[in-house]
């Protein structure tokens, strides 16, 4: 049988238009999964789309490492960028904001308007620097969960998706909240990484630290280890990327002659994105949350101390599509295939997509017409 | 109806007959996913379907039915000894390079196995290939040898040899005249256009069991 054509993906969806961020602000103490404490935190977001009567058609965002909770629609008129997953969320879109009340929010620990390692102290008066104690993946779900349950009333999650450190988000969701959360998209991610991935995470930590500029994380407003953060950054994003990917968008190409003054400017245009993409990293991205949310990912074990992923899957309810993207090597198709496995075998309710995308890991941020078709079919099934 | 929808129906009736409510099935080379929501809608089933092709994945997602994008044979190793209730190998294997090897991993993983295929022994398939002197090309096999589509010409005939060499347990068959409705018994491998087996696989000690 041939399915009839699908409606939304295929028509021309419309745009959010303006939107503006809103900061949860929790008053009481915070306690981290390390057992140290906050005395409060403060949580940025976005929402697009109306919580419904029942309350039960919110789908929580999660975004990646570098990511914020500016995911889609435009800040203002002269707003060239729209937010990072705008192709994916809006009125007729995969993520369709006439039906669902669609929440992204800025992760504990980072740098964009969440409480971080650059917030002040209120006991101290002082940013909390390398005193802000260690945050882990399931500490950024409590603080989500508190934000979707007291800030915002909600009361079951239609479903929660996001990629990479987004993706491990979604999963430790489904085992923390299993009654809460009906539906888990998590993509190009892993219940673990492997050591290729710790070891990228720490030479990119170690350019940070090892800047004098660091000043063992006590520097002071628009100063900072930039070399180094550039470093990690430039470096990073290769992993995000792919061969294929880098050869079809750069190749050998070189920058124009004269722009390249001396033997080691930039002379190939790879060497020139990549040097745009670390300079641009250290005005939007503090150091010091860089180094706690690597930290976090690193540190991300579903395996657990017995070794059997299916020990903490198992507590997951909600059926579950997984996706991968075959030109991933950061998160490859079987660190993905592994969650899904473990899942299959605890009885739950999963799927599984593995999409031939060239792009790389950061593959489910590009204009992806298989990936939105799959998103609108699992949402709306 | 179409003759492609009438095999697709009978198909799904004889096999649905053989599973009981709230089972666990496999759905090897699922497609669309059809037989499996029949199964949950009419079983409560609890289903997986497995398919090569992002297209039937994406039809699958969009019915609700469970779906693994991938190959079989590697999904099959990562469940342990008797761990669905039923896997449904149906109309696959005249389209596998090692068809031995699936079934042999579908016994390992299943309690009971239903191998469904068109009987190249059927008279008609005879005739083509004797008149013709070529490969028959029919609605199971529309492309023809150059356009590289998998033809295993498996019959009735080989399909007894093989379960007796490998000591098969074969709980139930049914055989379907040449308009794949009507039953047959009498010389099957010349009478019967398809070929519905059910086998005996590894009885349940996982979850599925029950």
């Amino acid at each position: 049988m041939i399915d009839p054509p699908t409606e939304s993906t295929e028509t021309h969806p419309g745009e959010i238009g303006l939107v503006r961020w809103k900061d949860y602000v929790h008053t009481g103490a915070f306690t981290f999964e390390s057992g140290e404490k906050i005395p409060g935190f403060t949580l940025r977001y976005e929402t697009y789309g109306k919580l419904n009567p029942q309350k039960d058609n919110a789908i929580l965002i999660c975004h990646a490492l570098s990511g914020d909770h500016h995911c889609a629609g435009i800040h203002n008129l002269n707003d060239k960028k729209q937010g990072w997953w705008n192709n994916m969320i809006g009125p007729g879109k995969p993520i369709d904001t006439n039906k669902y009340f669609i929440i992204c929010s800025n992760c504990l620990g980072g740098c964009q308007g969440s409480t971080g390692p650059k917030s002040i102290n209120p006991e101290t008066g002082n940013p909390y620097n390398m005193d802000f104690p260690l945050v882990s993946i399931r500490d950024m779900v409590r603080s989500q969960y508190l934000l979707l349950r007291e800030g915002l009333g909600v009361e079951s999650i239609y479903a929660v998706i996001g990629g990479s450190m987004g993706g491990m988000q979604v999963l430790q969701w489904g085992i923390d909240y299993p009654d809460f959360v009906r539906k888990l998209i998590p993509m190009a991610t892993t219940a673990r990484q492997n050591a290729q991935a710790i070891a990228f995470n720490e030479v990119g930590r170690l350019a940070v630290m090892q800047d004098p500029e660091w000043q063992n994380g006590a520097y002071g407003d628009g100063k900072g280890p930039n070399v180094g953060l550039a470093v990690a950054r430039m470096m990073a994003h290769i992993t995000y990327l792919s061969d294929a990917g880098l050869e079809e968008k750069f190749g050998r190409d070189k920058v124009k002659p004269n722009e390249a003054r001396s033997q080691f400017d930039a002379e190939f245009q790879v060497e020139s994105y990549l040097r745009y993409q670390g300079q641009s990293f250290i005005s939007r991205f503090d150091a010091n949350s860089y180094l706690y949310l690597t930290k976090a990912l690193d540190r991300f074990d579903l395996f657990g101390e017995s070794g059997q992923l299916e020990d903490r899957v198992k507590a997951i309810r909600a059926r579950t599509l997984v996706v991968a993207f075959k030109s991933d090597w950061l998160f490859p198709p079987a660190q993905n295939r592994a969650i899904v496995h473990a899942l299959l075998r605890c009885g739950c309710e999963a799927s599984y997509a593995e999409l031939d995308l060239t792009l790389g890991h950061d593959s489910f941020l590009v204009n992806a017409p298989d990936l939105y078709q799959l998103v609108h079919n699992f949402l709306n099934a | 109806m179409p003759r492609h929808q009438i095999k697709r129906e009978t198909d799904l009736q004889i096999i649905s007959e053989w599973i009981d409510e709230g089972q666990s099935v496999l759905d090897v080379g699922c497609g669309r996913g059809i037989l499996l929501e029949h199964l949950i809608r009419t079983r409560s089933a609890r289903a997986l379907g497995v398919d090569a092709s992002l297209e039937k994945v994406q039809s699958c997602v969009k019915r609700g039915v469970p779906v693994y994008h991938g190959a079989a044979e590697s999904l099959l190793e990562e469940f342990p000894d008797g761990y669905f209730d039923w896997v449904i190998l149906s109309r696959m294997v005249q389209e596998l390079a090692h068809p031995g090897e699936l079934i042999r991993a579908s016994l390992r993983v299943a309690s009971n196995v239903a191998v469904g295929f068109v009987n190249h022994g059927y008279w008609l398939n005879r005739w083509s290939t004797l008149r013709t002197g070529s490969r028959p090309t029919n609605e199971v096999f529309p492309l023809s040898w150059d356009a590289g589509h998998p033809y295993n010409p498996v019959t009735i005939k080989g399909f007894n040899q093989f379960a007796s060499k490998e000591g098969i347990d074969i709980a139930n068959t049914i055989f379907l005249k040449g308009d794949w409705r009507q039953r047959t018994s009498f010389l099957p491998n010349l009478t019967a256009g398809y070929a519905v087996y059910h086998l005996r696989g590894t009885s349940g000690t996982w979850l599925s069991g029950g």
